[in-house]
């Protein structure tokens, strides 16, 4: 199929991420490389401080690594200044997070909105696309209602709905079903698996839930922050 | 892309409404003392250039010299050909539509007597000599609308040149108590002989002598007349008598006990006798304040053009209190104002430090979605700068109905200066541009104020602020 | 300064030679001129040489006596002016002893030999207390004045007796003049001064001047005493009693302010 013939959304070559914990040296991420292609629904799996956020972290543009060379869309991150790698996520990646991390002073609306302001949308296109989504996530009602008057399963369905919102080619999400029970996980990943096979956004996902890794095209199973084992559909 | 950003600043005040309301409260605290102060030196400013302008006029013009080295010897300085200097002055197209009084004036000094009545006494004076229809004229200029007016009483004329007025203190000092019917004016203890003099018997013939041609004891007690001794500009001794028709308190106590102003003629009379007479000073009063520098520059030139010996000086000048009260209040309200300015910058900076602490995460999600470092900065400097206009607004608010209930209260107050209590007025929006500049000048701290914790928020990496929850 | 002012207000006796020394001309017999009339007369006031006098000065205030001083006066014609210049040496009281005030023309020196300093007296300092009378004294009126004759008069002199005079009307001639009008009365015959009326510029009566006491000093029979009259404050009066003229060798250099510190009086 085509989507096999395309280049890798994420290309990591040799990559080492270490914190400086008081006198202590972390190495969170050792000399990992790997290609994630486009189009797919992977997970990242490991234990806790096995490094899989660093990872997503990585990916995501919101830190570099301390070698190693980070390649997301085509893209090499470290030929950006801060401001251009702000509008090169503003354009290409969405965020799930674990905590939903909504603006809490605006409305599933406002929320879903705030991106497509980011890259400069004009007006009435902003207002299509966002109701649209909203429509998609199952929330036309709620649109107005602030963060704090929806319930845990509503506000990830807007922070979905605000990652996809902007059409990027990578969504990173953290642990997105960890703060949910597990009948609301099922439905916040169903969602997901359906968004992704509409849109065929890359998903990237960094988790422990077993229901996800049900539903992966691709799993990169990381422990010390080295990769362990890679399965999926060979590309 | 600004509008989220108000948006979300301005909802987050009101998310944070006691803590905004408290920071808002210190800017409006701000606001209101440095209006009410701002009202009431602009109303203590404008009721002092009042006064001095109906007083002195704007500009004097006098001999070149005078105003440095005359003062001791006003005589020594007059005005040669004061007519035609003031003709020229009248007749001029720029100063003739600026010009609302233009008026001659003698300073002189002498000596002040009573010699009616038993207790003989003498002062030395200082006096005005005017056109007594010309200074009514100028005490009723009021550009300000501050309502000051306080008319000659009883009025001068212009017809009578043997009338004036002298100071309260002057009148007491001279035993003119009773005559005038002045309250509060006990009359003077019997003086005691000077020590080491002992009045020795009367000499009759001596005493026969002194009776023949004048009449002791003076002419009838009871009559407001005194006596003023000057020497003339020639040295001569000269002496005129003045019919006081009143007193009126002078602001500073040398000058009540001093002050005689009587009419141009007389002042005249005894200063220059039988020798051509001429003016101290050529009073300019204008119909506006702000033609001040225009006018004197004008008259400058035309002094100049005409190769004329004359020196102006504004009212400011010749009254250096008034410049000193202007430096006074001037430095009492930079202290207040930096006083409330470290409050308010105190009160945003706390504030803002707690918002931002508070939205760590939401910072890091933001900047997660691609918002840059700039637009972290600018939201959380909206922030301040809105609590400021908030703040300003309210105390501004607060600060014209305040002066209004004061300015309707009837308060009356003594000014720096004055002799009689006048009804207390702030004038808040006197000077709309200092309110202006006092409002603006709280929201900038309280923007600046906001800028150490904004720059805190946009410096935060993005990581660590996802990992803060 | 507290002697300035107690100085100053004995000047009237240093004053009073100060007179105009005019060359006189022959009177006419019947009808002199005024001009000669009041020529005659500074000459019966003053000595035409120089000289030096002793002067008592007596102050009364509503005819009892309030304060005494005696001087000593020198005083010398200047040729160009044809005025006077004096210089006082105070006497008594014991406190104003060795003050020495020097006057010529309108100029007025006040010498403190405690405080070993010259100050100026203004007109304006000049203008009440017996500072005063010396107005009156210095009066030149044959160079100041034009005089002309009013005419015959009977008055009442110092001592209530009849005196046939001239009245005589004087109007200031120049500048130097301190009074703009003055009204003289001068005895037909003698030339004696008996009464004279002083008025400002602004036409008020200021002083009233009676001389008494004639008698013979230096050579003619002379005024030894003036009696003036405050006439703005009534009660106030002073005599002037002169004594001792005697002629004298005075160099001109004494009549210099520089050298008030330095002169010396036995």
């Amino acid at each position: 199929m085509q989507l096999e013939a395309m280049p890798p959304v994420v290309r990591l070559t040799h990559v080492s991420r270490t914190y400086q914990a008081g006198a202590l040296e972390v190495r969170a991420l050792d000399d990992l490389t790997l290609e994630i292609p486009p189009g797919r629904f992977s997970v990242v799996i490991g234990a806790s401080g096995s490094g899989k956020t660093t990872l997503l972290n990585l990916i995501g543009c919101i830190d570099a690594p301390s070698a190693g060379a980070v390649e997301v869309c085509q893209q090499k991150v470290a030929e950006l200044d801060d401001d251009a790698v702000a509008d090169f996520r503003a354009r290409n990646i969405g965020f799930i997070f674990q905590t939903f991390s909504l603006i809490p002073v605006l409305s599933a609306y406002e929320n879903v909105e705030y991106p497509l302001l980011l890259v400069g949308m004009p007006g009435p296109e902003r207002r299509r696309r966002t109701l649209a989504m909203l429509e998609a996530v199952g929330l036309a009602a709620q649109a107005q209602r602030r963060p704090n008057e929806l319930s845990g399963g509503q506000k990830q369905r807007v922070a979905i709905a605000r990652a996809l919102v902007k059409q990027p080619q990578l969504v990173l999400a953290d642990e997105p079903t960890a703060n949910l029970d597990s009948a609301t996980g099922a439905s916040i990943i169903s969602l997901m698996r359906r968004v992704q096979a509409d849109s065929h956004t890359t998903f990237i996902f960094a988790t422990h839930d077993p229901q996800l890794m049900s539903h992966a095209d691709e799993i990169f199973a990381i422990r010390d922050g080295a990769l362990l084992e890679h399965r999926g559909s060979a590309s | 892309m600004i509008g989220v950003l108000v948006k979300i600043a301005w909802r987050n005040i009101v998310r944070n409404r006691r803590r905004s309301l408290m920071t808002a409260s210190a800017v409006a605290a701000g606001a209101l003392a440095m209006l009410l102060f701002l009202g009431y030196t602009t109303y203590i400013f404008l009721g002092m250039e009042t006064g001095n302008v109906q007083h002195l006029g704007h500009l004097r013009v006098f001999r070149a010299g005078y105003f440095l080295y005359g003062a001791g010897n006003p005589s020594a300085y007059g005005i040669d050909g004061y007519r035609e200097v003031m003709r020229s002055i009248g007749a001029d197209p720029v100063l003739e539509p600026m010009i609302r009084v233009l008026t001659p004036t003698q300073s002189l000094m002498g000596i002040a007597a009573n010699y009616r009545g038993d207790n003989a006494a003498s002062r030395t004076f200082f006096g005005e000599g005017i056109i007594p229809s010309d200074r009514d004229r100028m005490l009723r200029w009021d550009q300000y609308h501050t309502g000051i007016y306080h008319p000659l009483d009883p009025p001068m004329a212009d017809a009578d040149e043997s009338r004036g007025l002298i100071g309260t203190g002057l009148a007491r000092i001279l035993n003119l108590c009773a005559p005038l019917a002045l309250p509060e004016c006990p009359p003077a203890p019997a003086a005691a002989p000077p020590p080491g003099e002992h009045p020795g018997k009367v000499n009759a013939d001596i005493a026969e002598l002194a009776g023949r041609d004048v009449p002791q004891g003076g002419r009838a007690p009871g009559g407001a007349q005194i006596d003023l001794l000057a020497a003339t500009v020639g040295g001569a001794p000269n002496v005129v008598s003045l019919n006081v028709i009143g007193a009126q308190p002078q602001g500073a106590k040398e000058l009540d006990d001093a002050y005689v102003l009587m009419h141009l003629a007389l002042a005249q009379q005894l200063v220059y006798g039988r020798e051509e007479h001429k003016i101290t000073a050529i009073v300019l009063q204008l119909k506006d304040s702000r033609y001040l520098s225009a006018a004197r520059a004008r008259l400058n030139a035309l002094f100049r053009e005409r190769h004329l010996d004359l020196e102006v000086r504004d009212f400011a000048e010749l009254v250096p209190f008034y410049g000193q009260v202007i430096r006074l209040f001037s430095s009492i309200f930079l202290f207040i104002a930096l006083v409330m300015g470290m409050i308010v910058l105190f009160a945003v900076v706390n504030t803002m430090t707690m918002n931002v602490m508070e939205r760590i995460n939401e910072i890091g999600t933001s900047r997660a979605m691609g918002v840059r470092r700039s637009r972290i900065r600018a939201q959380f400097l909206i922030e301040g700068t809105l609590i400021g206009l908030i703040g300003t607004a309210v105390g501004a608010a607060l600060a014209i109905a305040i002066a209004a209930l004061v300015n309707r209260s009837g308060i009356t107050w003594i000014p720096p200066g004055n002799a009689t209590a006048i009804p207390l007025h702030l004038d808040v929006l006197g000077r709309p541009l200092r309110a202006l500049g006092i409002c603006a000048g709280l929201v900038l701290v309280a923007t600046a104020a906001a800028l150490l914790p904004a720059n805190r928020a946009a410096r935060l990496s993005v990581v660590d602020a996802l990992r803060h929850i | 300064m507290s002697g300035a002012s107690s100085a100053v207000r004995s000047l009237g006796a240093a004053l009073l030679a100060a007179g105009a020394a005019l060359t006189v001309t022959a009177a006419l017999a019947d009808s002199p001129s005024a001009q000669e009339i009041i020529a005659a007369t500074d000459r019966v006031r003053n000595p035409g040489e120089p000289f030096r006098s002793t002067v008592t000065l007596t102050e009364y205030v509503g005819g009892s006596e309030r304060n005494h001083d005696r001087l000593v006066v020198f005083s010398k014609e200047d040729r160009a002016t044809h005025q006077f210049r004096n210089l006082v040496h105070y006497v008594d009281p014991p406190r104003d002893a060795g003050k020495k005030v020097l006057l010529d023309g309108h100029s007025l020196w006040f010498f403190d030999p405690a405080s070993n300093v010259s100050i100026r007296i203004s007109a304006q300092q000049r203008l009440i207390g017996q500072a005063a009378i010396g107005d009156v004294l210095t009066v030149n009126l044959g160079v100041d004045y034009t005089a002309t004759l009013t005419g015959a008069e009977t008055i009442k002199d110092a001592a209530r007796a009849d005196r046939n005079c001239w009245h005589l009307d004087l109007k200031a001639a120049n500048d130097q003049a301190v009074y703009a009008h003055v009204e003289y009365w001068v005895e037909q015959g003698t030339n004696y001064p008996i009464k004279g009326k002083f008025y400002s510029d602004s036409g008020r009566l200021l002083k009233i001047l009676y001389y008494r006491s004639f008698a013979p000093e230096l050579g003619a029979v002379r005024p030894t005493e003036a009696v003036i009259i405050d006439a703005v404050d009534t009660s106030l009066a002073t005599t002037a009693a002169f004594g001792d003229y005697r002629s004298a060798d005075i160099p001109d250099a004494w009549f210099q302010r520089d050298y008030l510190p330095r002169l010396q009086v036995q």
